[in-house]
């Protein structure tokens, strides 16, 4: 297995008004490809920072930060925005759908960002819907899901364009017990049948035990 | 691309400011396209009433018939100029006359100027569009007159049947009502030649002398031959140039007047529409940091609230352009500059006003979306899904 994050003496600082606020500090990590990865850890402790940097949504402030082949350090922000496009999935607490577009069109949205002819995207995000067991809400807006449906179709979103990693953060922070199993489980799925490499970011003890590494982040440090 | 679906649901999810920033566009859309429609409408007026084989010759120097005179004799002169077509009555095709205007009181108030037209016999026939629509036509040498259908009864005196004082002591009939497909002769007064010659001490003189060309390109020639003749002093143009210059200053008036009220409203509704595109993309931050996220590029993003904007000021434009249609339903009158008369016409719509409105509107919402679709581009997508 070779590694699909590489994170090498990585550190970012934030900067409050001229008062710099170091979140992470000279830290290496390294994920292996097909992984499912934990990342825990209290409140500030750079969880998020540290999985918007793996995912091209930020860069480092020194440090080199390799993601699927990619040096992402000196990127543009225009290569960021392709490389997200192309090899990132994101799964987010809030499931950040977009309330006027319907479930298709939710999950059809990436696919607009390649080549493929409308048909084929319609056809793909339909398959995307079916993975995540939502085939006949297809036409349904966001405020007429439940809770556990709008996160399975952002996850139906998020792996519609065949993402090399799925970056997940607190993917079952706002959902009760039963969605969020039902969540962990779809999550298992995708690492275990689609080989896709996921990394989450989370707070419950019970979704951490469903990966296969549970790293723990503290002070800027992987402890 | 964004899908433009998410535009046009966005627009109408917030119905109430949409409408608010609409109602602002079109009103600009509506003023824009009845000031292009009412320039318009003066052009025509005065246009309608010409013949492309029609030259019209003036006192050398003169731009409108009220300035100019030609003494009485130059008429057949000019008239026998080669190149002039003859009647079906072997005469040359030509007609002289006098032009004046009369202080009339208007109906309901006030006063205004209206140009009378001293015609002989054969004026009528000279204009084949025109008709009697009412009454008859006025007998020649006596004291009856015709009034154009878009003065007839706005004034005192003006309407059938009725009689009016050319000058004191000096009345004269309406015996009848004409129109002429809404030419700028619908706001005259026609009577006889020697009638009003006589009653405005203007002896032996005409105006104006117009006279049928056998065609266009006798023109040239025409032109050459009576301004070469110094005995006459005149000039001579083609009747469908000179009714453009007679109109000129009141349609470049309106349009002015139009353009600076305009202009001070779309100030108004373009900031009325950056006012509503700033708090959509504050409400819509998280979206738009989904959206980068997703890898959408902040051009994408630029032009998909550019296109939301311009979408807004269509759908203001389209009404404000529909409802400026209506106007063409009324006829307004004013003082025509050049002739110092009434002029009355219609606000005349043609599809050119209309797309050039629209594309005002477009404008508008280019100028009104800009700043916040910048804004929009740039926003951190790590900030903006932290936060709202």
């Amino acid at each position: 297995m070779s590694a699909i994050v590489e994170l090498k003496g990585v550190s970012k600082t934030f900067y409050r008004g001229k008062e710099p606020v170091p979140v992470l500090e000279n830290l290496d990590l390294q994920v292996e490809e097909g992984a499912y990865e934990a990342l825990m850890g209290p409140s500030g402790s750079g969880k998020s920072t540290l999985l918007n940097l793996i995912a091209g949504l930020d860069k480092p402030t020194s440090g080199t930060a390799k993601v699927a082949g990619q040096d992402l350090t000196n990127m543009s922000d225009g290569e960021l925005a392709h490389f997200r496009a192309d090899k990132i999935g994101f799964i987010f607490q809030a499931y950040n759908l977009l309330p006027v577009l319907t479930a298709a069109e939710n999950v059809e949205l990436p696919l607009l960002l390649t080549k493929l002819s409308s048909s084929d995207r319609k056809t793909r995000a339909k398959t995307a819907l079916r993975v995540v067991g939502l085939e006949d809400r297809m036409g349904h807006y966001p405020r007429q899901l439940s809770g556990g449906q709008e996160q399975r179709v952002a996850i139906a979103r998020a792996i519609v364009n065949d993402p090399t990693i799925l970056v997940c953060d607190e993917p079952t922070g706002d959902l009760d017990r039963k969605s969020a199993d039902e969540i962990l489980a779809l999550l298992e799925k995708l690492n275990k049948e689609f080989k896709k490499t996921i990394l989450m970011v989370t707070h419950d003890p019970a979704a951490a035990e469903r990966a296969g590494v549970i790293r723990k982040l503290d002070k800027g440090q992987l402890q | 691309m964004i899908p433009l679906a998410y535009n046009l649901r966005n627009l109408t999810v917030r119905k109430t400011t949409t409408a608010a920033a609409a109602f602002g566009l079109g009103l600009v859309v509506f003023i824009v396209a009845s000031v292009m429609m009412l320039s318009n409408g003066v052009r025509a007026a005065t246009k309608r009433s010409t013949d492309p084989n029609v030259a019209i010759v003036l006192r050398k120097g003169s731009n409108a018939e009220m300035e100019s005179g030609i003494d009485e004799q130059s008429v057949g002169l000019i008239a026998a100029t080669p190149g002039v077509a003859h009647a079906s009555d072997g005469r040359p095709d030509a007609v002289g006359e006098l032009v004046v205007v009369v202080l009339l009181d208007k109906v309901g108030g006030g006063f205004s100027n209206v140009q009378l037209r001293g015609v002989p016999d054969n004026a009528m026939a000279f204009r084949p569009s025109m008709k009697i629509v009412e009454g008859r036509a006025a007998q020649p040498g006596t004291d009856e007159a015709i009034v154009g259908k878009a003065i007839r009864g706005r004034f005192k005196g003006l309407d059938l049947g009725e009689s009016f004082e050319m000058r004191k002591n000096r009345p004269i009939k309406i015996v009848g009502v004409f129109e002429d497909n809404g030419s700028s002769y619908e706001s005259e007064i026609w009577g006889d030649t020697n009638v009003i010659r006589a009653t405005f001490g203007r002896q032996s003189i005409v105006s104006s002398v117009r006279v049928r060309l056998e065609s266009p390109d006798k023109f040239d020639a025409f032109k050459a031959n009576v301004e070469a003749n110094r005995q006459l002093n005149v000039s001579a143009q083609r009747e469908t140039e000179w009714a453009v210059k007679q109109t000129q200053g009141t349609a470049l008036f309106l349009s002015a007047l139009g353009f600076v009220i305009a202009f001070f409203f779309s100030v108004g509704a373009i900031i009325g529409a950056m006012i509503t595109m700033h708090a959509t993309v504050a409400q819509r931050q998280r979206e738009i940091g989904t959206l980068r996220a997703l890898g959408f590029s902040r051009l994408q993003i630029l032009t998909s609230f550019l296109i939301e904007s311009v979408i807004l000021a269509l759908a203001g434009g389209a009404v404000g352009a529909a409802a400026s249609l209506l106007m063409s339903l009324k006829r307004i009158s004013m003082m025509n500059f050049q002739t110092w008369s009434e002029l009355s016409f219609k606000f005349e719509p043609t599809p050119q006003i209309l797309i050039t409105a629209l594309i005002v509107a477009a404008v508008m919402g280019i100028l009104g979306g800009f700043f916040p679709a910048i804004r929009a581009a740039r926003i951190n997508p790590v900030v903006a899904m932290r936060g709202g």
